[in-house]
């Protein structure tokens, strides 16, 4: 499973990796994060506290919950 | 000599234990006031064992913010407690398959470590907000260091991906109520149930016969992944089929790609088409495939949307059991039977290859179901152990499987059929049948045939 080549070139790989990821994720991110379309989606999500990356209903916030409204309008139960 | 237990039994056997455990602590410091109120207990009633089973919190430009309580304080005791759940797992697991803790002990430390790098990844603001869910990065994150560095010897007993994960899904279960799926009456059933179905099969033998991708637990689990509900549907059937860990990750990859981009689209072409409110929440909750991004998109139409949306996409979400069940059930009996040769009656070859773990999954989501099902109290009980507890547990071993996948990934054994596209082709056509559909649908049931004349 191990990669060839000497230790010092795999900790070079290590160490590179480790920076890009560093300036991506604390440089870069955060940048795109201001840009107005996108703090415009982020600002709305986070006022209604929804979750995008939520796997499954459980691990939202905040449940939405079926809609009271749903009844008046629709016949869920012919 | 130590008696073995199987995998498969010994997932069973750990995961029943962590949501019995989160019951009964739960039940121990049940409330004594209103405790059937649904509106004061709305996230359950409160288990002590909440404390002990933290995430990475979300972050903006510092990492170290992902480790702050809410009072802004760091407070890293909750996370490190979700690591050492994780070890502990891990830890039963090795001995009770009849491995050496001394083995598993030193890799299952760099493991849960890297998991809890790739939930910090994950928690950045941007990537957050646009549905780049952890699976992807934890999996990035194994891939990456095992082709930096590669991955050492003495890793490798703690490389338990596949328990895991098969652990994860039985704790699992416990969330997946199939009370849900009535949450929106006949029109909501129709959607999902005869939609879903028809996407699943149709993807599924387009995938075989047509695109001839050689893979079919490739095509099951890019066809679930697409037409259920994205992430834990590919990791459920993803199980059920056997699928290799390289083809869970491409599935899962593809479909967080696309659910970005239908996220960010969908919003903008209803408002264009100027579909009904409730007919473009019904849309967006079918055809998305992620749960969050589902409720982000039909947000961003509006709260009648997300509300609606959020309700379909729970109904899907609610299936995974049975489909993982029919799945596995299939396998068994017939793919796996026609690859070998038939060797004994349907039904004793079905129950020996049956991937045994899928019963502790589905007898976990009939039980929690059964009590979520008897009254307010039980469901707050129910949702209090599971909402405090085991989603956390196993949003953790998801993570730590993932990070295990990566670490042991050969990507040049799926890269002929990567290079060949057909798994991008497949997706396509699968998400575009599932649009089609599901509009169509809709449509019909929730802007025609169950609509009521007049809105008061």
């Amino acid at each position: 499973m191990s990669r060839g080549g000497s230790p010092r070139r795999a900790a070079l790989r290590l160490l590179t990796g480790a920076a890009f990821t560093v300036v991506i994720w604390c440089g870069v991110l955060p940048r795109v994060l201001v840009w107005p379309p996108v703090a415009r989606h982020v600002a709305l999500m986070e006022d209604r506290r929804v979750d995008p990356a939520a796997m499954y209903y459980t691990e939202l916030e905040r449940l939405p919950q079926r809609p009271d409204w749903i009844e008046r309008r629709l016949v869920l139960w012919p | 000599m130590r008696k073995r237990l199987h995998e498969d039994t010994a997932a069973v056997v750990i995961g029943l234990a962590a949501v019995l455990l989160a019951l009964a602590v739960t039940w121990q410091s049940r409330p004594t006031e209103e405790s059937g109120s649904r509106v004061r207990w709305s996230k359950g009633w409160p288990t002590p064992l909440a404390a002990s089973v933290g995430m990475p919190a979300s972050w903006a430009s510092a990492p170290l913010d992902a480790f702050r309580d809410a009072s802004g304080r760091l407070a890293p005791a909750p996370v490190l407690l979700g690591m050492a759940w994780v070890t502990l797992v891990g830890a039963a697991g090795t001995l009770l398959v009849g491995g050496r803790l001394r083995g598993f002990l030193p890799g299952a430390v760099l493991i849960v470590t890297l998991a809890c790098l790739a939930y910090v990844l994950a928690g950045q603001k941007l990537v957050k907000y646009y549905n780049l869910e952890y699976p992807l990065w934890a999996f990035a994150v194994g891939l990456f260091v095992t082709n930096a560095v590669g991955a050492p010897g003495w890793l490798r007993p703690a490389l338990l991906g596949e328990f895991f994960t098969k652990t994860g899904l039985v704790v699992f279960g416990a969330e997946v109520l199939v009370s849900r799926l009535l949450a929106l009456g006949l029109p909501g059933l129709l959607t999902s149930w005869i939609v879903t179905p028809i996407v699943l099969v149709t993807t599924y033998l387009a995938g075989v016969h047509w695109l001839k991708i050689p893979s079919r637990p490739l095509c099951m689990t890019l066809s679930a992944d697409m037409s259920v509900c994205g992430v834990s549907a590919a990791i459920a059937t993803g199980a059920a089929c056997r699928a290799k860990r390289e083809e869970i990750s491409l599935a899962i990859g593809l479909s967080l790609f696309f659910t970005v981009i239908m996220m960010v689209a969908m919003p903008p072409v209803i408002g264009w088409l100027d579909l009904d409110p409730i007919v473009s929440g019904a849309w967006i909750g079918g055809a998305i495939d992620s749960t969050g991004a589902v409720v982000a998109a039909g947000e961003t139409l509006g709260k009648e949307q997300g509300d609606v949306a959020f309700t379909v996409k729970m109904i899907q979400n609610s299936m995974i059991g049975l489909i993982a069940f029919a799945v596995a059930v299939y396998w068994a009996g017939w793919v796996d039977r026609s690859a070998t040769g038939p060797r004994g009656t349907l039904l004793g070859e079905c129950w020996a290859r049956f991937p045994k773990f899928i019963l502790g999954f589905l007898a976990l989501s009939l039980a929690c179901s059964w009590l979520d099902s008897l009254g307010p109290e039980p469901a707050l009980w129910v949702k209090g152990a599971t909402d405090g507890f085991t989603k956390h547990l196993r949003g953790w071993l998801f993570c730590t499987a993932f990070v295990c996948m990566g670490l042991q990934t050969d990507f040049h054994e799926l890269a002929p059929v990567l290079l060949s596209g057909r798994p991008v082709v497949l997706y396509l056509v699968g998400q575009s049948l599932n649009l089609a559909l599901t509009l169509a649908m809709a449509s019909l049931t929730f802007g025609w045939l169950f609509r009521k004349a007049v809105a008061p």
